[in-house]
């Protein structure tokens, strides 16, 4: 039984999945997908990266300049923080997940002279 | 420091008693106003978990140990971190990648409903935030209280009160 469960919810999220990548190019603002830019070359050159351009390449002008009309949240940090940044985050959030699983395991023996607060 | 000595601070019990409703309604304030104003989930979680020690400051070992429960912080908080997973596969139900933001549009710029799943993720993670450094706190008080000889491990009595229940006199 918990195995049918599992199978069934792999095939659910492997339909998500699928109708993901078929639906991948839509309308929606993609944060940054690195259109317009010459990696290499800006990583080649960094000397050559244009400040005087009204409209310069790389992912920190449109995190400054169309942070508003992409995320629309006016703290820009919590944009790159949630947005721009999602993994990011999430590996931080599972980081103090561990930590505190990991303080929990080794004051273990300490803990249960509490019996569980009481 | 004496063995016997008596925790029974009327000082320290009044002001945390009028500085834990603005630690936690400030802490709240940042998580819930994180996408508008300067601060966020980490910070808000952080400055709302201070209540635990407040609450240590004022009321003690056993203060605590009645007001909350270990256990359930620690399962709240794994429910905050799936949170946080599930809006960011609210892009993958839509259709598009993970960490997309889907409900960017619904609401106005500078509304504390703005900017949709930032927002939803900010809350998550402050909640996560708020749990799991308050498990830790409570876990370091519990290592504290239970040294043996510590005025909270049950042989020594720390508030007028107790000593009247347990018919001490001194």
């Amino acid at each position: 039984m918990k195995k049918l469960i599992l199978a069934l919810s792999l095939i659910v999220i492997l339909c998500f999945g699928v109708y993901s990548v078929v639906y991948m190019q839509q309308e929606i603002p993609i944060t940054y997908d690195g259109r317009g830019t010459d990696v290499y070359e800006l990583q080649q050159n960094p000397g050559d990266y244009d400040v005087s351009d009204p409209e310069p390449d790389g992912v920190a002008s449109i995190i400054v300049k169309e942070n508003l009309e992409k995320t629309q949240a006016v703290n820009n940090v919590t944009a790159i923080v949630f947005d721009f940044r999602g993994y990011d985050t999430l590996g931080e959030s599972f980081i103090l997940l561990i930590a505190i699983t990991g303080a929990t395991v080794i004051l273990r023996r300490r803990r249960d002279r509490w019996e569980g607060g009481k | 420091m004496k063995k016997n000595w008596k925790k029974d601070d009327l000082i320290v019990r009044s002001l945390a008693d009028n500085y834990l409703p603005i630690a936690i309604v400030l802490g709240f304030y940042v998580i819930l106003h994180g996408n508008i104003s300067p601060g966020g989930g980490f910070q808000g979680g952080v400055l709302a978990a201070s209540g635990v020690l407040l609450l240590y400051l004022g009321y003690g070992f056993r203060g605590i140990a009645s007001a909350l429960n270990m256990e359930r912080m620690h399962k709240l908080e794994a429910i905050g971190a799936l949170a946080y997973v599930f809006f960011g596969l609210l892009g993958i139900f839509a259709g598009y990648n993970f960490c997309r933001n889907i409900l960017f549009d619904s609401g106005s710029i500078g509304d504390l409903w703005s900017s949709g799943t930032i927002a939803l993720m900010n809350y998550a993670v402050g909640f996560k935030v708020l749990t799991g450094v308050g498990f830790l706190l409570l876990l370091i008080i519990a290592l504290l209280a239970t040294e043996p000889g510590h005025e909270h491990d049950g042989t020594i009595t720390t508030t007028e009160q107790e000593a009247l229940e347990r018919g001490d006199s001194e």
